[in-house]
C-alpha cells in the first residue's frame, strides 16, 4: 500500500501514514501542491516553521513507463511567496516510488537553527544521522561519499541542500544525483533547498533494496500505453535516439533561439548575441569531440529515458568538466552575461551544481550585478570570482545567493527581468510573446516550463487575431492545464514534443496512469485535472495577498523596445487577465 | 535592378554549404536574390536540397516558409531537421498564409 511519509524536523520522527483517500490519484506537482495547500498557511513565513517541503515522485514514476522518473518539490517559495513545485530527472524518484512512498512531507524545525541532519530511507523505515561533516562543503565532495558510506556499498539514490541551502538563501535549489552519482539534477527553481535548510534537513539517502515496487491496477491498459509512448520517442525526430536532443543537448536551442532575435542578451537589453554559435549545442558537441576523440552523445538523468539528453562539457585534457550544460544554464550564464567561451561558462554551471544553486536563479542575479556594475557584462574571469563569495557567504556573495530581484534592489537596477520575484529564463517576451504569457500568469513567477505551449494565436502576433477574444484566452489556458497534467504523471515535459505531435503518444500517457491507478480517463481528462491543479495553486497565491496586478511583466519591457526586432512587451493587462478567466 | 544580397546563416549539417563550417563559428553566404524569388528557391540555388531543410526557417528572426519570398538585404537562417525548433508552437508562421 502507498504511504506518506512525514518527517518531522522538530522532534526528529518519521512516520508512515496511509494515503488519505482524496490524494490517491494524484502524484507529483498535483499531490505536492493539493499537500501544500491542505496543510501550509499561505501566509507563512517561507522560512519559518509553519512552511513545509513535499516530496512526490509522479503517478507512473517507478514503473517500465519510459523517461518517468521525475520527482516533483513543492512548498511555499521565499523568492516568490507563491506556492512553488520544482522538478528533476533522478534516480531518487524512481526508488522513492518503488518504496511505496507517495510523498514526503518535512514538516516543523529544529528549535536550535544550523544544525544539520541526513535521513536515510530503507524499506524499513527513516532514520536520522548528524550530518555535521557533510555540512559547508562543495557538493561535489559529498555526493558519492555520502551515497557510499550512508548506504553501506549498496545501490542508494541521494538528495542534498548545498551551502547555499544551508545558509536559507533564496536561489537555493535541491540537488539530486544523476545516474553517475553527479550532483547534477536540480529541483533548481524558487529557493526550496532554502526550506530544507531552514527545517536543517541536509539530505535524505534512499535505499530501495527489498522495495514492494509500483502497484499496477491494470497491467494490461499499462503495458499497452507504456508501449504507444515507447513509440512516440523514439520515432519523433527531437526525442529519438540520435535526434536533436540526444545529440546536441538542450542547448541545441541557444542557435535557433538567436536566430529568433529572442535570446535573452546582457541581462535582456538585446535579442541577439553575437558569440552564440561558440556556446551553442553544436559548440559543445564539436568541442567534447575535440577534446576526447570521439563523438559524445548525451546520457540520461535518470533509469528508464529514451530521450537521454544530458551533456557533459569536458576540460582541454579530455577528462570531465560538468555536467549538465542545459540550454537554460548555457544562457544563464553565457548571453545573458555576455560570456561567450564555455569553458567560462562550465566552470560557473560547476559552480552553482557545488553550492546548490539554482543557474537560471544565480545567472540572472549575475546578470542583474553586472547591470549594477560589479562586474563588466562578458568578463567571466570576474564573474567566477563573484560567485565564489557565495559559498564564502560574504555580503555580495549573500546578495547574488538570494536571486536577481535582492541583487536589483541592493544595486539600484530597474533592469530585473523578473515576475513574482522569480527570474526569466532563456526567452525573451518582447521577442516571444506568448512565453511572456506563461511568465506572467503561470502560478510559479517567471517559468518556461509552467505552460508549455502558447499558440502563437492567442495573442494575435500575425495581426490576424483578436488578442481579447476570450475563446483564445481559454486556448493559452488549456496549455497550461496540459503542462500540470504532465507534470503530475511523472514523465518528463520532454515528452511533450513527442506526444503533441503523435496522438497515440498522448492517448498512451493517459492509459498508463489509468492503468497504475485503475481510472478511466481519457486524454479528454488531461485540461479538466490540469485545471484542478491550477484552481489549487492560484487559491494558495490569492490567499497569500497575490492578485491579478502580480501577473505582470517589469515596466521596462514596457518601455525598452529589444532589438532586433525592436518590439516592446504589448500583450494588454486584460488579455492577460483573460488567461485565467476564460 | 540589383538588390542587397541576403545573409544566410547555415546550422548543422547544411554548413558544409559554406565556406567557414566550424560547428562554433558563424557559417554564412551571402546570396544576391532575383525578384519574386522565394525562400526555397534561393536555398536550392546554394546547392541545399530541399529536404535536409527543418522546419526551422527564420527571416530576419521570424519563422517563415520556403515558400516566402525574399527582398535582399535580410538575415535567413537555415537549420537541418534533426534541429527543428523545440517550442515551435510560441511562434507564427511567415509565408504560408495562403
Amino acid at each position: 500500500m502507498d504511504k506518506i511519509l512525514r518527517i518531522d524536523m522538530e522532534k526528529r520522527t518519521a512516520r508512515l501514514e496511509a494515503v488519505p483517500a482524496r490524494y490517491r490519484t494524484m502524484g507529483g506537482r498535483w499531490l505536492t501542491s493539493s499537500l501544500i495547500a491542505d496543510e501550509v498557511p499561505p501566509t507563512c513565513h517561507p522560512l519559518g516553521p509553519l512552511n513545509k517541503v513535499v516530496i512526490a515522485p509522479g503517478i507512473v514514476t517507478g514503473t517500465a513507463a519510459p523517461t518517468s522518473s521525475r520527482l516533483s518539490v513543492g512548498g511555499k517559495s521565499p523568492l516568490t511567496g507563491t506556492i512553488k513545485e520544482a522538478n528533476a530527472g533522478t534516480p531518487f524518484a524512481a526508488k522513492l516510488a518503488r518504496l511505496g512512498i507517495k510523498a514526503i512531507v518535512v514538516e516543523g524545525q529544529p528549535a536550535e537553527a544550523d544544525r544539520f541532519w541526513i535521513v536515510k530511507l530503507t524499506k524499513d523505515g527513516a532514520s536520522f544521522l548528524p550530518a555535521e561533516r557533510w555540512t559547508g562543503k562543495d557538493l561535489h565532495d559529498v555526493f558519492p561519499p555520502l551515497a557510499r558510506e550512508v548506504g553501506g556499498g549498496k545501490d542508494v539514490a541521494t538528495m542534498a541542500i548545498g551551502i547555499a541551502g544551508e545558509a536559507r538563501m533564496s536561489a537555493a535549489g535541491v540537488c539530486f544525483g544523476d545516474l553517475e552519482g553527479r550532483p547534477s539534477r536540480y529541483a533548481g527553481r524558487g529557493g526550496l533547498g532554502a526550506v530544507l535548510g531552514s527545517k536543517g534537513l541536509k539530505g535524505i539517502v534512499v535505499d530501495d533494496a527489498g522495495a514492494p515496487g509500483v502497484e499496477i491496477a491494470d497491467k494490461e491498459v499499462f503495458e499497452g500505453g507504456r508501449r504507444k509512448v515507447a513509440a512516440a520517442l523514439t520515432s519523433h525526430a527531437i526525442t529519438k535516439p540520435k535526434g536533436a536532443l540526444n545529440t546536441y543537448g538542450t542547448a541545441v536551442l541557444v542557435n535557433i533561439i538567436n536566430e529568433t532575435g529572442g535570446l535573452p542578451t546582457r541581462n535582456f537589453r538585446e535579442g541577439r548575441f553575437e558569440g552564440a554559435t561558440k556556446v551553442a549545442g553544436e559548440a559543445i558537441f564539436a568541442g567534447n569531440k575535440e577534446r576526447t576523440g570521439k563523438d559524445v552523445y548525451n546520457h540520461a538523468c535518470s533509469p528508464g529515458c529514451i530521450i537521454q539528453c544530458s551533456n557533459t562539457w569536458h576540460k582541454k585534457d579530455g577528462t570531465e568538466h560538468v555536467s549538465c550544460v542545459e540550454y537554460e544554464s548555457d544562457w544563464a550564464f553565457g548571453a545573458n552575461c555576455g560570456i561567450d567561451d564555455l569553458d567560462t561558462i562550465a566552470e560557473l554551471i560547476r559552480l552553482c551544481n557545488g553550492l546548490g544553486l539554482d543557474t537560471i536563479e544565480t545567472g540572472g542575479a549575475l546578470g542583474v550585478a553586472m547591470e549594477g556594475g560589479a562586474c563588466r557584462f562578458g568578463d567571466g574571469k570576474r564573474a567566477i570570482e563573484i560567485l565564489t563569495e557565495i559559498g564564502k557567504k560574504t555580503a555580495l556573495g549573500r546578495v547574488l545567493g538570494n536571486g536577481a530581484a535582492t541583487t536589483g534592489r541592493v544595486f539600484g537596477v530597474v533592469r530585473v527581468p523578473g515576475v513574482k520575484g522569480q527570474n526569466m529564463p532563456a526567452y525573451e517576451p518582447r521577442a516571444i510573446k506568448g512565453i511572456g504569457v506563461t511568465y506572467a500568469t503561470s502560478t510559479m513567477g517567471a517559468d518556461h516550463t509552467a505552460g508549455y505551449t502558447i499558440c502563437p494565436e492567442v495573442l494575435g502576433v500575425s495581426g490576424k487575431v483578436d488578442p481579447l477574444d476570450p475563446d483564445k484566452a481559454k486556448l493559452a489556458q488549456g496549455f497550461q492545464q496540459a503542462t500540470a497534467f504532465l507534470d503530475a504523471t511523472g514523465h518528463c515535459l520532454f515528452i511533450a514534443f513527442a506526444v503533441l505531435d503523435i496522438a497515440e503518444g498522448l492517448a498512451g500517457m493517459v492509459e498508463e496512469c489509468n492503468g497504475v491507478l485503475g481510472t478511466a480517463w481519457t486524454t479528454d481528462d488531461i485540461a479538466r485535472l490540469g485545471a484542478e491543479i491550477l484552481k489549487i495553486e492560484r487559491a494558495f497565491n490569492k490567499a497569500a495577498g497575490f492578485s491579478e496586478v502580480d501577473d505582470r511583466l517589469p515596466e521596462f519591457m514596457k518601455r525598452e523596445p529589444l532589438p532586433p526586432h525592436n518590439g516592446v512587451w504589448d500583450v494588454p493587462d486584460k488579455a492577460l487577465d483573460r488567461v485565467y478567466r476564460a | 535592378m540589383e538588390s542587397r544580397p541576403v545573409e544566410v546563416h547555415l546550422y548543422g549539417s547544411l554548413r558544409r554549404f559554406a565556406q567557414e563550417r566550424d560547428p562554433a563559428a558563424d557559417s554564412v553566404v551571402f546570396v544576391p536574390v532575383a525578384e519574386g524569388e522565394t525562400i526555397g528557391a534561393l536555398a536550392a540555388r546554394i546547392g541545399i536540397p530541399f529536404e535536409e531543410i527543418g522546419r526551422n526557417v527564420f527571416l530576419d528572426g521570424a519563422l517563415s516558409s520556403l515558400s516566402r519570398e525574399v527582398r535582399g538585404g535580410e538575415r535567413l537562417a537555415l537549420f537541418p531537421p534533426d534541429m527543428n525548433l523545440l517550442y515551435r508552437w510560441y511562434f507564427p508562421q511567415y509565408g504560408n498564409e495562403g
